[in-house]
């Protein structure tokens, strides 16, 4: 039974890690409306800039958060002014704009580092803690609470500020709230450069654990779709709770059944809850069939 | 309902519908046969130009497959509007089987090729039946998944697939075999690829089931308010456009003769590029497909040409030229090139 | 006076006949790799080996009399593959075809080479289907997968069964994998001939080299409890499964990594100290004894003079004695024909110890060549050091913590 606990513990922090990678894709699906294929590579800018800072600037990675946030909130402002805002009307072209953005960020950053792997050298010392004789690493046990912080500050933003309120108004109904006085579009760079910071904490807690490459955002993008669709797209709880349960299934069918069908388990769930509650758990039950191109 | 009561008004909206009906009056049979012959003409003078140049013939020959794949992919993600990322495994289906009943039972890949079509189609219409409840982004979300998912399986299952390892197809020319020494012959057969697709795509524009799939596209509500049976003509649209694919894959099976799931199953090279080429060609309309390959293709074995010293940098290239052909190629080639044509025709 | 006034200008005529002649005619070698993608790096370290074999050799006179030109085409799948070949066989009218880094590639470029009647060279591609197709134009001078795999059983028969004071068929052995062509056929053929020496793996088991967490591979492994874990991947998940290993407090006795596992990025990646005692079995290195590896000081000396910096990847030299067999080959054959060349390899017997990295020449019948073994390091306070074979092991060196108490 102490393997299950492992396990438990294991998909915890696992979805912890998905769940900050995918708080960032639903803020925006839910917001904008566009599905943003690039996601995976955004996450990946933000991880070599983590290693720059450390590289560049000698910061301690997980401080280098004061740097990478704020550069990945311009970031996300200039996709969205730039790419995404030009092309609101037209959501197939925006599919296609977000895989050449794709192809351009990770082919930009292989052209810049030579195909180089990079990695931030560990720490050497054990940075192990064991709690109730379950061993985890601490970078693993930041993550999750990374994850847990993000999401509750993101609730608090959205309920009780100006600002967040203003967000939740376009989500509900934009037009109204231009009625209302609500710049839409200012909102949605707004919300595209909140996402992409988000996703910037996730790639700074995700940097000293992994040994990066310019494809490195590919192998979390698909989990995040599938963390997203699940959740509900546009509830922020919903990807965090989603990260959770598809992270700890990871773990299981990892291991009792076997670790090379690991992601052909959680894509089946996947596709089953697209085909039997596309809304999630806790989106807008109806939204997948609306297309959401259009509010009513 | 908005969609209709804006018919009249000369909003966007308005010259779609209007542009609909008057595309779905029937041209007269002479015309369309004349306008099919001359376009393919037009993609046979390189062929003729280029025949003795060994490495443009290849990119030839590839061209004239990816147009013929984008043609398929535009049946359903152009014509009917829904986003597929799925192609990739009709694909790659119609690869695996016939290669495996050459390999296996020495069967021509001639006779399986139609028969992996028949399979492929109705494996397509049952795998795409609960999907297509979900819309736009969704569909398109879940069709990617749906590629992720065979790629595990295809590099899991030795017996069906060889596994991660793959198939080698042995070079053993001859006409049954559809191997052939010349390049030039490859290059044919592509091409009669292409010319089957667009034919198809001509005969659907035409037919009722082309204007039930851009009735679709424009507005799913009104269609079926219409009395349109949606999800049947989803299914048609999805069906055909696959078994054109699986052909597509048993030809590029016989032309590498190397077919392993990174090869196949590639998201960005093979489930991407179908929709990429409708997309910058022009989606929805049917030479845009074509289009789009004869200017992708080649640009981008150029590109990798002159840049390709630096890794990565023709596709920065690429994507930058995708973002852009996104941005102001709204309506693909074909759209800005009748633009274009709108524009000198109305100056005086 | 007249005398030498003769002789100087005979000998001016005769050096400039001779260079006429070098220059004329040209042999030209057709090298296809990846030279645009992510694994460009290595397309460029192997195309570097090649071009500093074709240095030494033009510097001696050429081959055959004649000129050794190297033309290079970019393929990162078999489609271009096919292309470039077409391209390097009609326009640049190559005489011959040499080695690859990806096996894919190799594939389907050998393929598109026999169209044409030209050999194919092989020095580095390490898929066992290449030899094993019966392609009529292909030889392979470096080790294949399952060369790993016959090193690996000769160092836990030779060197580690007896660190462990047991006997092979007592030991627990777990052999973990990356799941795609490339880990699956290594551990294929492990598997395969551990059994054939009566040695039971407890567990084989998959991953795939992109997963995000290795955690439940780690807790299954712990399950078996073996004394041996033998790794085969790539560099991200040879990195993420220390890493994880550590996280989760589990010390196996022993590890061995194959093919990757022995390169800076590990050991930045997981630092000294969880590396310690780790061995890899992989390309020989550049420092081996001139007694084992003749020439690998040669061809670093070379290497640091051409292109300022040291050598990049392991693989180079191999490509460089690759390159230099082929060079022996044509020499015996007198001519580039494949059928010819091939002949001639097959009649080559060259004892281990005679190109650098140790190799030997003595192609099977499939022209596998099969004195191409890898060597086995250790990681030692941070350093890789070659331990196995005895010969490749320089004075003084020996196997430090292992197994691990």
């Amino acid at each position: 039974m102490e393997n299950l606990f492992t396990i438990l513990f294991i998909g915890l922090w696992l979805g912890g890690i998905y769940g900050l990678v995918s708080i960032g894709l639903t803020l925006i699906f839910g917001v904008i409306r566009i599905t943003n294929f690039a996601h995976g590579e955004v996450l990946m800018v933000g991880m070599y800039g983590t290693y720059l800072a450390y590289g560049w600037l000698g910061l301690n990675p997980y401080l280098a958060v004061v740097v990478v946030v704020p550069v990945m909130f311009v970031f996300g402002v200039l996709i969205q002014r730039v790419l995404m805002q030009p092309l609101l009307d037209e959501p197939l072209m925006q599919m296609f704009a977000s895989f050449g953005l794709l192809m351009f960020l990770q082919n930009l950053v292989l052209m810049l580092t030579r195909g180089a792997s990079l990695g931030i050298p560990s720490s050497g010392r054990a940075d192990n803690l064991s709690i109730a004789g379950i061993n985890l690493s601490l970078g693993h046990v930041l993550a999750f609470v990374a994850s847990t912080v993000i999401v509750i500050a993101l609730h608090f933003f959205l309920r009780h500020t100006m600002m967040g309120k203003a967000i939740r108004a376009v989500t509900q109904d934009k037009r109204a709230a231009a009625t209302m006085g609500i710049n839409v579009n200012r909102i949605y760079r707004l919300t595209f450069g909140l996402g992409t910071a988000i996703t910037g904490v996730a790639s700074v807690f995700l940097t000293p654990i992994y040994t990066l490459s310019p494809s490195i955002g590919g192998d979390f993008v698909l989990a995040a779709f599938a963390v997203v669709v699940l959740g509900g797209m546009g509830s922020i709880w919903g990807a965090y709770f989603a990260g959770l349960i598809i992270g700890v299934t990871e773990a299981a069918a990892g291991f009792y059944i076997d670790p090379a069908l690991k992601s052909a388990v959680w894509f089946l769930i996947f596709i089953i809850v697209l085909i039997v509650r596309p809304s999630g758990l806790l989106g807008t039950v109806g939204a997948e069939e609306v297309g959401l191109r259009e509010q009513h | 309902m908005s969609s209709i009561s804006g018919i009249s008004n000369g909003s966007p909206a308005a010259t779609d519908m209007q542009r609909l009906r008057r595309a779905a009056v029937h041209e007269p049979f002479g015309r369309i046969v004349g306008k099919y012959l001359f376009g393919l003409s037009l993609a046979l003078v390189p062929f003729g130009l280029l025949f003795n140049d060994y490495y443009s013939i290849n990119i030839l020959t590839f061209v004239y497959l990816m147009a013929g794949l984008a043609c398929a992919w535009n049946i359903i993600g152009g014509f009917g509007g829904q986003f597929s990322l799925a192609h990739g495994v009709f694909f790659a289906a119609g690869a695996y089987i016939p290669a495996q009943f050459y390999l296996k039972y020495g069967v021509s890949p001639w006779l399986t090729a139609p028969a992996a079509a028949a399979v492929v189609a109705t494996a397509a219409v049952l795998i795409s039946w609960p999907t297509f409840r979900l819309r736009g982004p969704f569909f398109a979300i879940a069709t990617m998944a749906l590629n992720e998912v065979a790629a595990v399986l295809a590099n899991y299952s030795d017996s069906l697939t060889g596994g991660a390892r793959g198939l080698l197809i042995p070079f053993k020319a001859s006409f049954s075999h559809m191997i052939f020494v010349e390049r030039w012959k490859y290059c044919a057969l592509m091409f009669a690829f292409m010319a089957l697709t667009l034919a198809v795509v001509v005969v659907i524009r035409q037919s009722r089931l082309g204007y039930y799939l851009l009735a679709v596209r424009e507005d799913e509500d009104s269609a079926r308010a219409s009395g349109v049976n949606v999800l049947a003509v989803k299914l048609w649209g999805m069906g055909i456009s696959a078994a054109l694919t699986s052909v597509g894959g048993t030809l590029f099976a016989m032309f590498i003769r190397f077919l392993d799931p990174p090869t196949l199953l590639s998201l960005p090279d093979i489930g991407v590029k179908f929709a990429l080429l409708s997309l910058i060609g022009g989606i929805g309309t049917v030479w845009g497909p074509v289009l789009g390959a004869f200017f992708i293709i080649p640009a981008e074995n150029f590109i990798r040409a002159s840049l390709g010293g630096l890794p990565g940098a023709h596709l920065v290239v690429l994507g930058l030229l995708l973002m852009l052909a996104a941005l102001f190629l709204k309506k693909g080639i074909v759209g800005a090139a009748a633009a274009l044509w709108r524009r000198v025709r109305a100056t005086p | 006076m007249r005398m030498h006034k003769w002789l100087f200008a005979l000998s001016t005529v005769c050096a400039l006949y001779s260079t006429a002649t070098l220059a004329a005619d040209p042999i030209k070698i057709g090298e296809i790799n990846p030279f645009s993608g992510p694994l460009a790096k290595y397309g460029l370290e192997l195309s570097r080996g090649h071009e500093l074999a074709i240095d030494e050799i033009n510097a001696k006179g050429g081959l055959l009399g004649r000129k050794v030109e190297m033309i290079t085409g970019d393929a990162t799948n078999p489609q271009q593959a096919i292309a470039t070949v077409d391209q390097l066989a009609n326009r640049d009218k190559v005489n011959l075809f040499s080695g690859t880094y990806m096996s894919p590639v190799s594939a389907a470029a050998s393929d598109a080479a026999q169209r044409y009647n030209l050999l194919y060279w092989e020095t580095i591609a390490t898929a066992q289907e290449l030899t094993e197709r019966g392609l009529p134009n292909f030889v392979r001078t470096g080790p294949n997968a399952a060369s790993y795999a016959i090193e690996a059983v000769a160092a836990i028969n030779n060197l580690i069964a007896g660190a462990y004071g047991k006997k092979p068929g007592d030991l627990k052995i777990w052999i973990e994998h990356e799941d795609l062509s490339f880990g699956t056929s290594i551990a294929d053929t492990l598997k395969t001939l551990l059994e054939k020496e009566g040695v039971k793996p407890i567990g084989v088991s998959a991953h795939s080299f992109k997963a995000i967490d290795l955690n439940d591979t780690v807790l299954r492994i712990k399950q078996g409890n073996p004394d041996l874990l033998i790794e085969i991947g790539y560099v991200p998940d040879g990195n993420l499964l220390l890493r994880n290993l550590r996280s989760q407090g589990y010390k196996i006795p022993g590890i061995m990594y194959l093919v990757t596992g022995d390169a800076p990025e590990t050991l930045e990646a997981v630092g000294a100290d969880a590396l310690e005692g780790l061995l890899v079995v992989s390309y020989p290195r550049t420092n081996l004894p001139n007694t084992f590896s003749p020439g690998g000081d040669h061809y670093l000396a070379a290497y640091r003079a051409k292109y300022k910096q040291e050598p990049a990847a392991t693989l180079g030299m191999t490509a460089y004695a690759g390159m230099q067999m082929l060079f022996d080959a044509v020499t015996a054959a007198n001519s580039t024909d494949p059928d010819k060349v091939r002949a001639a390899a097959a009649k080559m017997d060259k004892p281990l110890g005679s190109y650098p990295g140790g190799y030997g020449v003595k192609f099977d019948s499939n022209f596998q060549n099969t004195r191409a073994l890898p060597v086995v390091v250790q990681w030692q306070s941070g350093v890789p050091v070659t331990v196995f074979p005895k010969e490749a092991a320089s004075a003084g060196v020996a196997l430090k913590n292992f197994p691990r108490r």
